[in-house]
């Protein structure tokens, strides 16, 4: 079909120049000296209406007041040029990114754009990457403060078309990274090709970011509280979590949407007492397929501001354990809500790994270390924060308490018993202030607290900085 | 002869130009508010009538978004959460699903941020 001229366009203004002097010939026979000037004060009545600046002067001469009419209608038309057509909005602008110069889509005829896009664009810098970045400063009871540039993340996307899309994310880590010495990292942590094919099913391949919990996939720093991210969701659920593999990914309707993947297997051999599963990803090193894992998650976004989602991971882990095999399996159930100034978040997540009894023998003979890997392993947390200021403020003040609970050692395999100091509670309290949504000045106090009578928990003092862009 | 015809050229722009209202200016059928948040729109699934005026009031609740329909050329920011709105209005002149998504990135979850308008 034939688009329709949009208004604004050379087209849509010759348009309204015929229809004005068709409409003139029939004005100019009809209408009398007396009727024509009561009708010029209509129209100036009409044009104070369009614009309340403009003032009608009947006392003056007819030629004056068509020239200040005249004038008004001048710069009434180009107003509405550069309102109805903005300059291309944002960087950098495709091809059809300018409503002036679009004849609209096939079904959808554009009409117009208003509102503060204007000043969101052009009140910032854009570059052709996004990222984020992480600055803390950590003091643990009894040690002083140590700086860390924790992350340096970019992050590359690419469209190829509108339904083959590329995605990336390169992180250094501490800053530094020098061979065979223990220092940063420099990790790819996405890496994926989406094959958008229906709202419903897509598909995505390459390294991916496992669907577990809430902060894996959302790990932008102004995206949570805190200074680190929640012990439960680093601990029980690896972080950042990713793995090589495939899936598929859909929005079901009604607020429902999915991911499930198959992705390269947890290497048990690297399952330790303290933090259960997590040193097991593989995060696409060396990693195996050959028993692939399967993950998926369901979530439920269908009221605004309220995210419900579950996750369910299972897979074989002994790819460098000869002889043991065993099966992790980890399911999780999370949850966030904003209600005017509050916000509301929890999760909870257990594990289970089969045969530990088997593998932390077979550890034993491999390392001489007895890693006492629990068979179950249980974690939650539940975080209110509340918007000190008024939403309406630009700036964001962000009180928040968060109380963690977290035992790698939950049940132990015959013949193993749990390791008080590892049966875990925290509360984390602290601040979060947002000058702008994006960047994120953070301070916290971290009250730790274990189970043993010998190993005390170290409390912790925290600052960071994060930003995205 | 000429101020007549000034006379009537002006007149009859005037008109012209409130007659040309009609979509930018006159109350659109429906106005449907969009909230943007990483990942996902909400509503992501919008179901119009054939030949509707429609106001699309786009929002975030996080950092700032794009908001692109490929098929009717339209592309906009959406600021951030706390700094504004946009309004995007648009006829459905044909049936069919049309696509929308987020045109900014926005984290790993960028691409699958995405919507359908469906015109029946």
């Amino acid at each position: 079909m034939q688009a329709a001229p949009v208004p604004g366009t050379p087209v849509k203004r010759l348009s309204r120049i015929i229809l004005a002097l068709a409409l003139s010939l029939s004005i100019g026979q009809a209408q009398n000296p007396t009727e024509l000037e009561k009708r010029l004060a209509d129209l100036e009545r009409k044009m104070k209406m369009l614009d309340p600046s403009f003032l009608p002067a009947p006392e003056l001469a007819i030629i004056q007041r068509l020239d200040a009419l005249e004038a008004r209608l001048d710069n009434a038309l180009s107003a509405r040029s550069s309102v109805v057509a903005p300059a291309a909005p944002l960087p950098p602008p495709p091809p059809s990114a300018n409503l002036a110069s679009t004849q609209g889509g096939p079904g959808l005829q554009p009409v117009s754009v208003s509102g503060d896009f204007q000043k969101a664009v052009d009140s910032e810098t854009r570059l052709p990457v996004a990222g984020y970045m992480d600055f803390h400063v950590n003091k643990e009871s009894g040690d002083s403060f140590r700086p860390d540039f924790h992350r340096f993340v970019l992050l590359f996307g690419h469209s190829f078309s509108d339904r083959i899309k590329f995605w990336s994310e390169l992180e250094l880590e501490h800053s530094l990274v020098e061979g065979g010495e223990e220092s940063g990292e420099v990790a790819l942590e996405q890496a994926y090709l989406d094959f958008l094919i229906t709202p419903k099913f897509n598909l995505r391949a390459g390294m991916l970011l496992t669907p577990v919990g809430i902060i894996n996939e959302r790990h932008e720093p102004p995206a949570f509280n805190g200074v680190e991210r929640p012990f439960v969701e680093s601990i029980i659920i690896p972080t950042t979590w990713r793995e090589l593999g495939f899936g598929f990914t859909g929005d079901l309707g009604k607020g429902f949407r999915y991911r499930t993947y198959l992705t390269s297997a947890l290497d048990a051999s690297r399952f330790n007492a303290e933090f259960g599963i997590a040193e097991g990803k593989s995060s696409g090193f060396d990693s195996s397929m050959r028993n692939p894992a399967a993950v998926a998650r369901l979530e439920y976004a269908g009221v605004r501001r309220l995210t419900l989602g579950t996750s369910l991971y299972t897979g074989l882990a002994g790819y460098n354990t000869p002889g043991i095999n065993p099966r992790v399996t980890i399911v999780n159930f999370d949850g966030r809500y904003s209600y005017r100034r509050l916000d509301l978040r929890g999760l909870f997540a257990n594990s289970w790994v089969s045969k530990a009894g088997a593998l932390n023998q077979r550890l034993r003979q491999q390392t001489g270390v007895n890693p006492n890997v629990a068979s179950q392993m249980r974690g939650y947390y539940v975080e209110p924060a509340f918007h000190l200021l008024p939403r309406r403020f630009r700036h964001d003040v962000i009180a928040f308490t968060r109380y963690e609970r977290y035992n790698t050692q939950q049940a132990m395999p015959v013949g193993y018993l749990p390791l008080p100091q590892f049966n875990r509670s925290s509360w984390v309290t602290g601040l979060t202030y947002k000058p702008v949504p994006d960047v994120a000045l953070k301070f916290d106090y971290v009250f730790n607290r274990n189970q043993s009578s010998v190993v005390n928990a170290l409390n912790g003092l925290n600052l960071g900085v994060g930003w995205w862009f | 002869m000429v101020v007549l015809m000034r006379y009537f050229l002006t007149l009859a722009a005037a008109c012209g130009l409130l007659l040309a209202q009609s979509d930018a200016e006159r109350k659109p059928d429906r106005v449907i508010s969009i909230s943007a948040e990483r990942f996902t729109f909400n509503p992501s699934k919008v179901t119009l009538k054939q030949g509707e005026l429609v106001e699309f009031v786009l929002t975030s609740d996080d950092t700032d978004h794009g908001f692109r329909i490929p098929s009717a050329g339209i592309e906009v920011a959406i600021p951030p959460q706390g700094r504004g709105e946009v309004r995007v209005r648009f006829i459905a002149k044909e049936k069919g699903k049309f696509m929308f998504e987020c045109s900014r990135p926005c984290g790993a979850g960028h691409n699958l941020m995405r919507g359908t308008i469906e015109v029946k």
